[in-house]
């Protein structure tokens, strides 16, 4: 045979495959079917390949095994030996059953990855089919570099598969079904029953205590049904069944948790009340009822009911948050300590504390935390409250002055009468007349801002004439620099020629003509600067290119 | 009863002055030609001119002194209506009646706070931020009734500054900065750094007079006409104000300094810790 490096698990002779008598080998990683006779396998299938096996039904004469691949394509095998066609099938379906499961998670898994990823993203879907579809990159390339955590962050997805929860009416859900003879049959399944352990513990714990010892698993259920712990009207508590425990456990559980009350404040239960109005709508007092043994006998089977209903729904919501119980404790203990309502921590509980907090708000309405401030821990503060003085070494006055001064003044004013006709004498009006007077004292600084107000039009313009021309020429004279070329050189000189030629013949005469108009005012001197600049750099310029040449 | 139409505009005129007894007690000894009568003389001057000025004109003011500031005119005392004192109102002189009750008031009161006051040896300072303050309460009491549009404080300062009263001074200016009222003020002394300040930042005018003697014509000159005329005017051009900081170590005056970045203090030296906040 082939080389088997392989372990093989099983050998099923005479299975046709096309048509064809061989031998159906199931090994450790793969399924391999070689025809009758032949060294080699000609179908070779590994079970990561295999999506899933089918089996033909039990009433039909040919007895086959069809393999479906993820492909799609199948093989089918056909069990030809007369004898024992459906013990081999039976056993190759087994391993095959066994076998399928470990490999498929990881084939599967890593399909099922690319196929969602693929989906969700629409434009990898799109790049995907551009260039493997079209051939561009193989597959493998393409796949390469994403799913390179596929395989670490298989623990973690296991991980945060989320807790199925019960369903209420998992109970309801195993509905009798009547066999004919008077009997009823009850469907359970595996959830079903993983529900019931979930919900009633106790009944979990009889379930491990008496099976498989002393009951099987049917007789288990079948005592389970048949119990009055299960039907709804349980009054008598008396029977000798196994469940009957259960039944007090249950009683002990529901009491406990009455007094235990609901964690939420702001739900009042007590002020609740199952009255009905009677005749009257309330306004009469009810009748001490006379009737009181009918209406125990009605209210104790109703209580009965609604007791159970109760206990069994409290019983479901504790099976679902049994895990996550310990979540809502530490939340509620965190979220005591916020920020938000530091003050009323001592007066309020906690949890009434965290109930109000989400009765108020809305998580994702509040706004967003703010960065962690430092506070500020000011030591000399009254520094800030110091004006721009400076400490100056003020005048020091005796007490003895301040007395003196103030008998002084109460005395001065005591006999004041308003003089209003003295109040000013004419000189000194008039000097103060002149100080306020355009040139006087306090006026000094206002000559330059009425500058464009006291400088005429025409002259005006002439000074942006001179500027705008001696800015060209100043332009083309600082452009030359650095000197480089012999032609730059030149340009220099010339326009050093042609700046004096301008400040001669341009400035001079303006400058002339505004002092001859008396105004004070120093229109040029800016301009003087920039010549006296610019002569400044041509002499150093000149200085340097001598003390080159020699 | 107040049947104002829309070319009525209520110019108030708030007179701030500093009555400091301390300062004028020795002014007087020094110059006896320019006393505290003679200063209150001038202030009459005035508040009689801005009054004269036109017939909606109001008139506020207040002596600023050392322990507290007091309502000159007009005052809770005023014994108006119908048991008015002939001595009192008519003068003689065929004054318009509101000026001459106006003055008579003004003298009375002066003289009752002059002598009241017992200065005690630690608080020699005007508490000028205080009057201040309470120029502006007196404003916004009356703008909702009378559609104030001009409003101006002007400030007659004669003592130095205080620098303990610089916080409560700069709220004062920039809550009068917000209202758009303007602070004018005349130095009698010695320049105010912070009267400068609230000059600029308000937009009125400085000024610190060479000859105290002329007060009356310089306040008549620079300070009687309101901040539309004062547009047309030549009047004496605004101080360069010093801006300066000063630091927090030595209380000098800064153009360059170091800042500390957490609680804002400022240096003239580096240092690696910030003696405020570290």
């Amino acid at each position: 045979m082939a080389s088997l490096s392989e372990e093989v698990l099983l050998v099923v002779k005479k299975v046709r495959q096309k048509k064809q008598d061989g031998t159906l080998y199931l090994m450790a990683e793969r399924v391999a079917w070689g025809p009758e006779g032949k060294d080699r396998f000609t179908i070779s299938h590994l079970y990561a390949d295999i999506r899933c096996q089918k089996i033909s039904p039990d009433g039909k004469a040919k007895v086959q095994l069809q393999l479906v691949l993820h492909t799609g394509e199948s093989t089918t095998f056909h069990f030809s030996n007369e004898s024992t066609a459906l013990k081999d099938r039976e056993a190759a379906k087994e391993l095959l059953q066994q076998l399928l499961p470990k490999f498929k998670k990881k084939a599967n898994k890593e399909l099922e990855e690319k196929n969602r990823m693929l989906q969700e993203d629409p434009v990898l879907f799109q790049l995907y089919k551009d260039l493997v579809v079209s051939q561009v990159i193989t597959a493998e390339e393409f796949w390469a570099n994403r799913l390179g955590g596929i395989n670490n962050t298989d623990s973690s997805v296991s991980n945060n598969k989320q807790e199925v929860g019960i369903s209420g009416a998992f109970l309801a859900d195993v509905r009798p079904q009547t066999d004919g003879c008077n009997g009823l049959i009850y469907n359970l399944t595996a959830d079903i029953i993983e529900s019931i352990f979930r919900t009633y513990p106790a009944v979990k714990q009889k379930y491990t205590e008496n099976v498989p010892h002393n009951l099987t698993e049917k007789l288990f259920w079948t005592s389970f049904f048949q119990s009055q712990y299960f039907h709804r009207d349980r009054i008598n508590t008396g029977s000798q069944d196994i469940f009957s425990e259960c039944a007090k456990q249950d009683e002990k559980g529901l009491k406990s948790m009455v007094v235990q009350g609901v964690k939420n404040p702001l739900i009042d239960l007590l002020s609740l009340e199952d009255k009905s109005l009677d005749e009257g709508y309330g306004l009469n007092t009810p009748t001490p009822s006379t009737s009181n043994s009918h209406k125990s006998v009605k209210d104790s089977s109703n209580s009965a009911i609604i007791k159970r209903f109760n206990h069994h729904s409290a019983m479901v919501l504790a099976a679902g948050s049994r895990k996550g119980d310990t979540h809502a404790e530490q939340a509620s203990e965190t979220s005591s300590t916020d920020g938000n309502s530091r003050d009323s921590d001592f007066f309020q509980p906690p949890v009434k504390k965290v109930k109000l907090q989400e009765a108020i708000q809305y998580e994702d309405l509040r706004r967003e935390n703010g960065p962690k401030t430092v506070a500020l821990n000011l030591k000399k503060s009254d520094r800030y409250a110091h004006g721009p003085v400076p400490l100056q070494s003020q005048q020091y006055t005796t007490s003895q002055d301040i007395i003196n001064s103030v008998n002084f003044i109460q005395h001065e004013m005591a006999n004041y009468k308003p003089n209003l006709t003295q109040v000013l004498s004419s000189t000194s009006a008039s000097s103060a007349i002149a100080a306020l007077s355009p040139g006087g004292v306090l006026m000094h600084g206002g000559a330059q801002q009425a500058i464009n107000q006291m400088i005429p039009s025409e002259v005006q313009g002439e000074l942006k004439h001179l500027y705008a021309a001696a800015g060209e020429l100043l332009r083309h004279f600082w452009s030359c620099f650095p000197v480089n070329t012999p032609f730059l050189e030149e340009k220099v000189i010339k326009m050093k020629s042609n700046l004096e030629k301008f400040q001669l013949t341009k400035l001079r005469p303006f400058q002339e003509k505004i002092q001859r108009q008396y105004l004070s005012a120093n229109l040029t001197g800016h301009l003087e600067e920039m010549f006296q600049k610019a002569y400044g750099k041509f002499q150093i310029w000149q200085n340097r290119r001598m003390m080159r040449k020699t | 009863m107040f049947a104002f139409s829309a070319e009525d505009e209520v110019n108030l005129l708030v007179i701030v002055v500093d009555v400091n007894p301390i300062w004028w007690g020795q002014q007087a000894q020094r110059d006896t030609e320019f006393t505290l009568s003679k200063c209150i003389d001038a202030v009459m001057v005035l508040g009689n001119s801005h009054m004269a000025m036109s017939r909606t004109n109001k008139l506020c003011i207040i002596a600023s002194h050392c322990q507290d500031s007091h309502f000159l005119y007009p005052c809770k005392s005023w014994r108006g209506g119908d048991g008015r004192d002939e001595d009192t109102s008519s003068s003689g002189d065929g004054k318009y009646e509101l000026l001459s009750v106006a003055n008579n008031l003004m003298a009375d009161e002066i003289r009752s706070v002059m002598l009241k006051s017992k200065v005690k040896g630690n608080s020699t300072d005007t508490m000028l931020a205080g009057s201040l303050a309470k120029a502006l309460c007196c404003i916004l009491l009356h703008q909702p009734l009378f559609q104030c549009v001009l409003v101006s404080v002007q400030v007659i300062k004669a003592a130095d500054d205080c620098a303990l009263q610089y916080m409560n001074f700069m709220n004062v200016i920039f809550a009068a900065q917000k209202q758009n009222i303007l602070i004018d003020a005349c130095v009698l002394d010695a320049d105010s750094g912070l009267l400068q300040q609230a000059c600029d930042i308000t937009g009125g005018l400085y000024l610190k007079i060479p000859q105290k003697v002329a007060l009356a014509q310089y306040l008549l000159w620079v300070f009687l006409p309101d901040s539309e005329q004062r547009s047309q005017l030549m009047l004496p051009p605004p101080a360069h104000v010093d801006y300066r900081a000063a630091c927090f170590c030595h209380r000098n005056l800064i153009e360059i300094g170091y800042v500390c970045s957490v609680c804002l203090s400022i240096f003239c030296n580096f240092s690696p810790i910030c003696t405020t906040c570290e």
